[in-house]
């Protein structure tokens, strides 16, 4: 698991994703296009819609989509899965978190074709067997939320927050679980359940 | 028990967790745009790139093209809408700029256009290749704008009925040992809720369905059909979970009726997703502020001449104003009172509430003026304050129902550790960093407004609740639940309840923290009345009410009431005996000194909340005190607050975990609109610049290490039958002015306008 992450990791570093989009995402985009037009229409117009499989919460989702479909709206607008939250449409807020590949990223800035043959887990995927995941029990022990509509994002960074090493204290849970606003301003609580769960996800 | 969980006190509740605790962590809750519909097109608004004159011409030729483009909506092919009057003019509105309706742009981020397309990558698309040929005229952004005019509030604002005076006070400020002038200025603000301000509208037949973020289903579902010119009873609002609300959907804005026309002329669902930066201009905003304040005090620190100036901007077609003087010349005991509010009209869309609208620019000025007289006496500011602390209001000269304020500062100063402090400024440090200690008082008015409810209790237990109350993350549904539980007497977990829909009996506006007195009362009421059939079954020959209010109990009896010997009632022998399965009220609340029309205006969206100080003989409000550790750095002027202390006062608490809760975000919102907060405006162009969460700075967790809330047990009978004040904005009050007396502690400076940002320091 480890492994993987940190192999993916440099996928999604800024520059790594900027040449990746300049060179070979694009090519299958082209080469998926809807048949029949030519490749000159294509170049003209990119809203052509393209196939894509996602893989989302342990299962394949073929879509056909327009290229410039992010992760955020792929779920949201395609698969019905509104528990990922539009809250900046920017990656300034974390609503929207995710994790793909067991990192966590902003699905508002991720497109759904870089995403493709990776592993995305939304908060809808996060308990299992209708059992709440530790974070999500922790969330509502210590009362970690109140409109609710930045959770699913402030949850999925949580586990990432942890399996990544940086919630060994409440200074370092306040650093890195500040990528996720919180206008409400439950974060004191958000610390507080980061810091009771921990020791259970590291464990299991 | 976690901190986020208190020990229940006297006259509190269970501090349970909340209601729609797993839905919000599970990502099940669904909020307006998680609303499924039927094959939707998607919206996308163009907005005004001036903010005054006049659209020339549009070349939609290059939109038109984008694949999926299927229509693009300007004033030219517009809906046909009628005006909707102010919601203080009895109208339904935040605004009476209607855009669409034109070639007149009234302010800047005004929505021209509406492009609708297939997916929301075309809208979006053409909509950015929509070209617009403007005649732009110079606008007039805020405050020494030229072209800006300036009138009294009083006379042009129907809420704003007086400017409350006393007394002489020109004379006894004269008079006066010891003088303060000073004037202080607060900043335009967003509310910025998390969800985005979206509208889905969904026809079927003649029936319209509304999901959109709403803290007022009622009056947007009266708002919409008064604009579309339909009748209300074929307009739906839902909306089950709002992403925050913080005022910003209390009124109706344009777009709700804009896209539901635009869906009834597509005869298709359109749903509508506006950006981030578009909210800062489709909605309501805090308004800047500036205020003077005179204060004169004998020399041992009784106050003796009040005055309290207030200036706030507005647009031009709308008089909108908070007038916090309502409150400020009512805090302290003082004979001699003036004051004055003042609207100053520039080319800005219309402003509107947010949280604790009034309190948060007004106390800002009251709370750092008396520090600043504190200091001009010597004397401690916490004495100050008990010095001219008052059960009775001086305007008026009407009792506080109940007033716990120096009880707060008590509390909060010990848990703080104020005696440590030295009070000359500059005399504490920690290395680099300057250290400063620094408080003030909140306050909030106690409102209720008409309501109603449905409740259906079963022969098993089963409660269904029923009312269009609003779950803004207040914890509605939980005190709902618990009302009817506790009423009742049946599990907490056999309750279920159902708010944020029109189709449900009628309940306020989620504002002025009215809701949880309102919602809760009515619940009480509804739930006494099945009550009442039940004792009246089950037990004929004894005295209906007196029973029925002994007993708590029907299913369960609660530990006190069964040490007293009361047993509750046989609930299934109850029904058999009224030979039902299912008992099932609706009744109707309205508080004591409610208007006549309540209940007909409640029926029509219309909000009539009573309390605070407009109450014939009496005034309610809740109260709370403060305390701030600043840190200032002396080399980079970097300003921290580890510290934030608060203990509040607000009657009956319902649940000690929401209320906890709410009074925390509070906090910390009152420490970011002392240090963070602001929307910078571009005065040349009367722009708001950093329209966007990387730009408008808002509270991360990094920004508060430490807030400790104290609830204080307080009772209220006077106030409404469930003995609640409301107190969700009560702790983002007074903060901005405690954060400076602080920093003034730290530094010897005072600083009058926020927010405070590091280059404002001297040290």
């Amino acid at each position: 698991m480890s492994d993987k992450s940190s192999s993916k990791a440099s996928a999604f570093d800024r520059r790594a994703f900027m040449v990746g989009a300049a060179g070979s995402a694009l090519v299958p985009i082209t080469a998926r296009a809807a048949a029949g037009d030519t490749s000159a229409s294509v170049a003209q117009d990119p809203a052509l819609p393209v196939e894509v499989t996602l893989h989302v919460n342990g299962k394949d989702k073929r879509l056909s989509i327009d290229p410039r479909t992010t992760v955020l709206d792929a779920l949201r607008e395609h698969l019905k899965l509104t528990g990922s939250k539009k809250g900046c449409d920017h990656g300034q807020c974390g609503a929207c978190t995710v994790l793909i590949d067991d990192r966590r990223v902003v699905s508002c800035l991720t497109l759904a074709l870089a995403a493709e043959g990776q592993e995305i887990t939304t908060i809808e995927g996060l308990a299992t067997d209708d059992r709440l995941h530790p974070m999500q029990q922790a969330f509502i022990d210590n009362d970690a939320f109140q409109c609710g509509y930045c959770t699913p994002g402030q949850i999925m960074s949580a586990v990432a927050c942890v399996k990544e090493g940086h919630a060994n204290s409440e200074a370092d849970i306040r650093e890195y679980m500040s990528g996720n606003i919180c206008r409400c301003a439950a974060y004191p609580n958000i610390v507080a359940a980061v810091k009771q769960a921990a020791p259970e996800i590291m464990k299991g | 028990m976690t901190a986020a969980a208190p020990e229940p006190k006297i006259n509190m509740g269970q501090p349970v967790p909340r209601y729609d605790a797993v839905v919000k962590v599970t990502g099940r809750a669904t909020y307006a745009s998680d609303m499924p519909l039927a094959d939707p097109a998607y919206a996308f608004l163009v907005t005004s790139a001036i903010a005054k004159g006049r659209i020339d011409r549009f070349d939609l030729d290059d939109a038109r093209r984008v694949r999926g483009v299927i229509d693009i909506v300007t004033h030219e092919n517009g809906p046909k809408l009628k005006e909707s009057k102010l919601f203080s003019n009895g109208g339904y509105a935040g605004t009476t700029i209607q855009p669409l309706k034109s070639a007149d742009i009234a302010h800047d981020g005004q929505i021209i256009a509406v492009v609708i397309a297939e997916s929301y990558e075309a809208a979006r698309e053409a909509a950015n290749r929509v070209k617009v040929s403007y005649t732009a005229a110079a606008p007039s952004a805020t405050f020494d704008s030229p072209g800006t005019t300036i009138a009294a509030a009083k006379g042009q604002n129907a809420q704003f009925k007086e400017d409350p005076k006393v007394g002489n006070f020109a004379k006894a400020f004269e008079e006066a040992e010891v003088k303060l002038t000073a004037s202080y200025d607060t900043p335009t603000q967003h509310h910025n809720p998390m969800e985005l301000f979206s509208t889905s509208c969904a026809w079927m037949g003649d029936e319209l369905v509304i999901y959109e973020p709403s803290q007022f289903v009622y009056g947007l579902k009266y708002g919409v059909a008064e604009q579309l010119g339909i009748d209300a009873d074929k307009v739906r609002v839902v909306n089950p979970y709002v992403g925050g609300g913080f005022g910003s959907r209390g009124s109706m804005t344009p777009r709700t009726a804009i896209i539901a026309s635009i869906a009834k002329r597509l005869s298709r669902p359109i749903k509508l997703v506006p950006t981030r930066d578009q909210g800062f201009t489709i909605t309501t905003y805090r308004a800047e502020t500036r205020h003077e304040i005179k204060l004169g005090a004998s020399r041992d620190g009784k106050l003796l001449a009040l005055k309290h100036e207030g200036a706030e901007i507005s647009s031009r077609p709308d008089a909108y104003c908070v007038g916090g003087t309502k409150t400020t010349t009512r805090l302290y005991a003082c004979p001699n009172v003036d004051s004055l509010v003042s609207i100053v009209r520039a080319d800005r869309n219309t402003p509107g509430f947010m949280r604790s609208p009034p309190e948060v620019p007004y106390l800002f000025a009251l709370e750092s003026a008396m520090d600043e007289l504190a200091v001009k006496l010597n004397m401690d500011p916490v004495e100050l304050r008990r010095i001219n602390d008052t059960t009775v209001e001086p305007i008026g000269g009407k009792p506080y129902t109940s007033r716990s304020l120096m009880a707060c500062f008590d509390e909060a100063a010990k848990a703080f550790g104020w005696a440590q402090r030295s009070p000359q400024p500059k005399s504490m440090s920690d290395g680099d960093w300057l250290i400063g200690y620094g408080c003030a008082a909140t306050c909030y008015p106690t409102q209720m407004g008409p309501a109603a409810a449905r409740v259906r209790l079963q022969r098993d237990g089963r409660t269904r609740v029923e009312i269009a109350g609003h779950e803004i993350g207040t914890g509605a549904y939980t005190v709902v639940a618990q009302t009817a539980a506790e009423r009742l007497g049946v599990p907490l977990e056999k309750v279920a309840v159902f708010i944020g829909d029109s189709d449900l009996p009628p309940a306020p506006v989620a504002g002025g923290s009215n809701s949880t007195a309102s919602t809760c009362s009515v619940v009480m009421m509804v739930c006494d009345q099945i009550r009442q059939r039940l004792f009246k079954a089950a037990m004929p020959s004894q005295s209906l009410t007196d029973k029925a209010k002994e007993t708590v109990g029907i299913g369960q009896t609660p530990a006190t009431q069964a040490a007293k010997g009361d047993r509750p009632l046989d609930l299934e022998k109850a029904f058999d005996a009224l030979g039902v399965g299912v008992v099932e009220e609706y009744g109707e609340w309205k508080p004591e000194g409610a208007p006549l029309d309540s209940f007909r205006a409640m029926h029509s969206g219309q909000v009539r909340l009573v309390g605070g100080h407009a109450m014939k003989d009496q005034i309610a409000y809740a109260f709370g005190a403060e305390f701030v550790e600043v840190r200032v750095n002396r080399f980079t002027h970097e300003i921290r607050c580890p510290r934030l202390v608060g203990a509040f006062a607000a009657g009956r608490i319902m649940n000690p975990r929401t209320a906890r809760s709410q009074l925390m975000g509070g906090l910390i919102w009152g420490m970011s609109s002392a240090l963070l907060e602001a929307t910078d405006i571009d005065e040349r162009n009367a722009r708001y610049v950093n329209d966007n969460f990387a730009d408008y700075l808002v509270p991360v967790n990094a920004d508060v290490p430490g807030v400790e809330v104290i609830l204080l047990s307080e009772q209220d009978d006077h106030i409404n039958p469930a003995g609640v004040k409301g107190l969700g904005e009560l702790a983002n009050v007074g903060t901005n002015a405690a954060i400076c007396n602080a920093i003034y502690h730290a530094t010897g400076q005072r600083i009058r306008k926020l927010p405070v940002r590091l280059e404002n320091i001297e040290v």
